[in-house]
């Protein structure tokens, strides 16, 4: 079973493209290391051959900044299967409470946002996956990338 | 000719999210955009060229483009020609810096910042010789265009998001064509009170050919559909 296929959009101009992009981080390197993949937008776009067959060999869940939902779009045109598509804002509208602002570095709403999100991307990740790990390795935030 | 977004340089990150030299593009592109430069510099995703408008593809077309990638492969620059138009300047981090101990793609060491700062001065040289200005180092501004009032200079990253040039789809001989800055074309002989008619045509048609090329041979035609939709234009102004 291939692992699940996880493409954050990488927006640049607004803070939730950062929760988008740290989200993705915290669900690939910290929760569920073993059944998730990153797999870099930019590369979708290039037609890179190797983004290409892991996302159309895959269930991706893609996690979007905005309403152009760059990512959803780029998986969608790679061939992939976008089992789920998040919004940012939409995990935001769930969590007033956590404004993000930033986008060089988030301030700490926006990284509990990313947290928040993380946790919603894994509960998907668990239902897609046929085994889905109990915990995953809980590194601390810089841990190792994807 | 048409009163188009005031000339910005575009800046197109790879911001590859699997190497620490694509966290290296996107920090010093926001460096340019937030503080080296902000009043001279836009962002583009690099995907909005897919997933956005037409606008959004027109940009490079218009507005010159500095592209930068974490690693060879060159997606932003690839991506931007591909999609839009040649950037203006092209900056690989491997080719600037080299060395393996930037930090990871999450969280850049010491190496990585310095990097960072590395890259971006180069890329606001870069958007000075695009812009043809001298940077005053110790005013911290441009030498040659006025500056904003204190207080008022841009302390956030200006995406460029849903403002790409305007774009009119017409058909021609029975194909559709996307034309560039049309509706502001439009726009601007309209309220100089230059109706449709044959005093009108060729300057119209001048200012149009400026932003959109016209192939060998089919001028009349494109004239013809071009000044169809000015009337349709005109008619629905009055």
């Amino acid at each position: 079973m291939s692992k699940v296929v996880i493409v954050p959009c990488s927006g640049i101009g607004k803070s939730y493209g950062t929760v988008a992009r740290e989200g993705a981080y915290v669900v690939t390197n910290d929760l569920r290391p073993d059944t998730t993949q990153l797999v870099p937008l930019s590369l979708l776009v290039l037609g890179d051959e190797q983004a290409r067959a892991d996302v159309s060999g895959a269930q991706a869940i893609t996690i979007d900044g905005c309403k152009l939902a760059c990512a959803t779009k780029m998986v969608a045109e790679s061939g992939g299967t976008v089992a789920h598509d998040l919004a940012v804002l939409d995990v935001y509208r769930r969590h007033r409470d956590l404004k993000p602002a930033g986008i060089a570095e988030l301030n700490e709403g926006g990284q509990r946002l990313a947290q928040a999100l993380a946790e919603e991307v894994v509960s998907l990740v668990d239902a897609l996956s046929p085994n889905p790990s109990p915990t995953g390795r809980g590194e601390p935030e810089g841990g190792q990338d994807a | 000719m048409p009163d188009l977004p005031k000339k910005k340089v575009g800046i197109v990150a790879c911001s590859g999210e699997e190497m620490a030299e694509g966290t290296v593009t996107r920090l010093a592109a926001l460096r340019v955009l937030e503080q080296l430069r902000p009043n001279e510099t836009v962002t583009i995703c690099l995907p909005l060229f897919l997933a956005g408008g037409e606008g959004d593809r027109a940009f490079a077309r218009f507005y010159p483009t500095i592209a930068i990638d974490g690693c060879d492969k060159r997606c932003a620059a690839r991506g931007t020609e591909m999609y839009s138009g040649k950037p203006a300047a092209s900056i690989v981090v491997t080719d600037v810096i080299q060395t393996n101990h930037l930090g990871t793609a999450r969280r850049l060491g010491e190496a990585g910042m310095h990097a960072v700062d590395v890259v971006a001065e180069q890329v606001a040289q870069q958007v000075d010789e695009l812009m043809g200005v001298n940077w005053d180092r110790k005013q911290g501004q441009s030498s040659k265009e006025a500056q904003p009032a204190e207080g008022l200079e841009a302390k956030i990253a200006t995406c460029s998001c849903g403002s790409g040039i305007p774009i009119q789809k017409v058909q021609v001989d029975g194909q559709e064509v996307t034309f560039i800055a049309l509706p502001l074309i439009f726009e601007q002989f309209h309220d100089a009170g230059k109706l449709p008619g044959d005093g009108t045509t060729a300057e119209l048609m001048e200012t149009v050919k400026v932003y959109n090329p016209i192939p060998d041979g089919q001028e009349a035609t494109y004239t013809q559909a071009v000044m169809r939709e000015y009337a349709a234009f005109c008619q629905e102004k009055n």
